[in-house]
């Protein structure tokens, strides 16, 4: 009797998982289903065509978007992993006069809603360096907006490596800044990925910042190019749907590769 | 990485034998300390604290984002007597009550897959999928849901309930389409924290409470709730924030705010009067109001932190 009823409780849990799945994935499977229809397969509900895949690249520059997005992706994270790993040694393992405020201060950065300050932000970078439809502008505001987590992960990564290490590298003459090249980063590069993961997917799917600060056709990203697809006058589902996949790819792929440095990553500010 | 032979709290060797060569090699190692942390230290200043102080300072003006004058607390009195403000709050509170429903529903869903029934690591692959996906591309997605011609009203018909209504039009059900969205965007996120809570919890206190007979549910309300505080108050200050602050792109995709200003939020608020209306310095009071409910949230959570671990 036991064993029986123990075996039916596990099945009940198999099948409210599996309806879950089916919830999670159905966006998925909408997206793609959708996008082998074309405009009017899709109003009719039947029959299937590449013609929506094709529209897509006639209405809207995906290659170029894609590379625009890779551009202010790959130059984001790389400014966000230069600040964060030379802060975090610096807070983690040399210090100075105020580093300890100077590392509380950066923190508190994680608590500013970009909106709090996006309008000023905006202006300065509009006015002062008439920056706005060219990629450092957007990079920069990503770099500023990523950094103080990233910042945070890598001191708290630092702080895990013993000092001695420091200490001793010191002692037969090396710099502290060959410190950092051939120990530290060497021995951070767990960390380095979780950064980069995290950050790769953030900006890659921002909408506001490209929004804003890449405006005209030639820099957008793709992501904005969806949105101003969804926008626009004529919608084409099937089109959007597709448009929709191609942007979603890269993350998606990402994803798939680095699951495991995007969990540690997310679930690190529980265990500290 | 442990040596047995070394005392626990490291001795500075260089400081005993030669103090001065200590204090020089210090000198030093503050001096590269500083050079190393003014790259994030720079960043910071000039992109989140300086524009922190002047949203601060044209909050309190009128502002074209070219000329301001001074206006004193005119935009918050303004705001304040805003009837648009308050429906924006209104869709706040709204996005704060789904929020325990955005941990509540995972925690369970958690619960299950920590069973390890069969396949339990695809389905958590499968569940944490959504995270690498843009809010835009969730938000077409949605449309489809919620649309007239859209998934749901086809589902009600199946069910026999026929309303045909165009639930992202509707005063409220706008909304509350962006709040069901929303909860099926975090629920990968919230699943994941869990489940890395639950392999930390101790599986004989399971195991004892099965042998005294006590049911899954019972177990889950009085073993798994209480021991996962921890991960529970950190996966609320988390949907929390991402509710108030990072959808932006999913009401500007989904409905624009709309219809009026059924499904602006405070984030949004500020996006529409800075950048649709023009008011830079009524939009950054709003912001101001965002940051200030968002830093009362983040504060109150390091407090309770700070009494837990003492």
């Amino acid at each position: 009797m036991r064993p029986t009823r123990r075996r039916l409780t596990r099945l009940v849990m198999f099948a409210i998982l599996c309806v879950v799945a089916v919830i999670m994935l159905f966006p998925f499977v909408l997206m793609i289903l959708t996008s082998l229809r074309s405009r009017d397969q899709y109003i009719a509900g039947s029959g299937f065509s590449l013609a929506s895949w094709q529209n897509l690249f006639v209405q809207m520059p995906v290659l170029a978007q894609l590379w625009n997005s890779t551009v202010v992706t790959v130059g984001g994270v790389l400014l966000i992993l230069v600040v964060s790993t030379t802060g975090g040694y610096a807070f983690a393992k040399l210090g100075f006069r105020g580093s300890g405020l100077a590392f509380v201060a950066i923190l508190s950065g994680m608590m500013i809603p970009i909106q709090s300050i996006i309008i000023p932000v905006y202006v300065d970078i509009a006015r002062v360096v008439h920056g706005v439809n060219q990629f450092p502008s957007a990079i920069v505001v990503y770099a500023a907006i990523g950094s103080p987590f990233a910042t945070y992960l890598m001191t708290t990564y630092y702080r895990s490596i013993p000092t001695e290490l420091v200490e001793a590298s010191v002692m037969d003459g090396a710099s502290y800044w060959q410190i950092f090249r051939k120990v530290m980063l060497p021995l951070s590069v767990p960390a380095i990925t979780t950064v980069a993961v995290l950050q790769v997917i953030q900006i890659w799917d921002d909408l506001l910042v490209g929004l804003l600060f890449l405006q005209t056709p030639d820099v957008r990203t793709i992501t904005v190019g969806l949105a101003v697809l969804q926008n626009g006058r004529v919608v084409n589902i099937p089109t959007l749907m597709a448009g929709s996949l191609v942007s979603a790819l890269p993350a998606i792929i990402v994803y798939l590769i680095f699951q495991r440095n995007l969990i540690r990553g997310l679930t690190m500010g529980v265990n500290k | 990485m442990t040596n047995p032979a070394a005392p626990l709290d490291s001795p500075k060797p260089l400081a005993a034998v030669r103090p001065r060569a200590h204090q020089r090699l210090s000198r030093s190692r503050r001096r590269a300390g500083i050079l190393f942390a003014l790259p994030v230290v720079v960043l910071e200043f000039l992109l989140l604290a300086v524009p922190l102080g002047q949203a601060f300072y044209y909050s309190f003006t009128r502002w074209d984002g070219i000329t301001s004058s001074w206006v004193g607390l005119g935009n918050y009195q303004r705001l304040f007597a805003d009837p648009n403000f308050w429906r924006v709050i209104l869709n706040n509170l709204i996005l704060l009550a789904a929020v325990p429903l955005a941990i509540l529903i995972p925690l369970l869903v958690a619960y299950l897959l920590n069973e390890h029934v069969l396949g339990w690591r695809f389905f958590r692959s499968v569940y944490f999928l959504p995270t690498a996906i843009s809010w835009v591309v969730i938000g077409m997605v949605a449309i489809r849901v919620f649309a007239l011609e859209g998934i749901l009203n086809a589902i009600l018909a199946g069910l026999g309930l026929d309303v045909q209504t165009d639930f992202l039009s509707g005063e409220y059900s706008a909304m509350l389409a962006v709040a069901i969205t929303f909860i099926w965007s975090v629920f990968g996120t919230n699943t994941i924290i869990f489940i890395t809570g639950m392999a930390t919890l101790d599986r004989e206190v399971y195991e004892a409470a099965r042998v005294d007979g006590a049911s899954a549910f019972t177990t889950f309300r009085k073993i798994t709730i209480p021991m996962l505080m921890r991960f529970v108050q950190f996966s609320f200050i988390l949907t929390l924030i991402t509710a108030f602050t990072a959808l932006f792109s999913l009401i500007f995709i989904m409905t624009g705010g709309g219809p009026g200003f059924g499904s602006t939020t405070l984030e949004f608020y500020v996006y529409q009067q800075g950048f649709k209306v023009g008011s830079f310095g009524y939009a950054a009071a709003i912001g101001i109001v965002l940051f200030a409910v968002v830093f009362t949230i983040s504060i109150a959570q390091l407090r309770l932190f700070r009494s837990r671990l003492d």
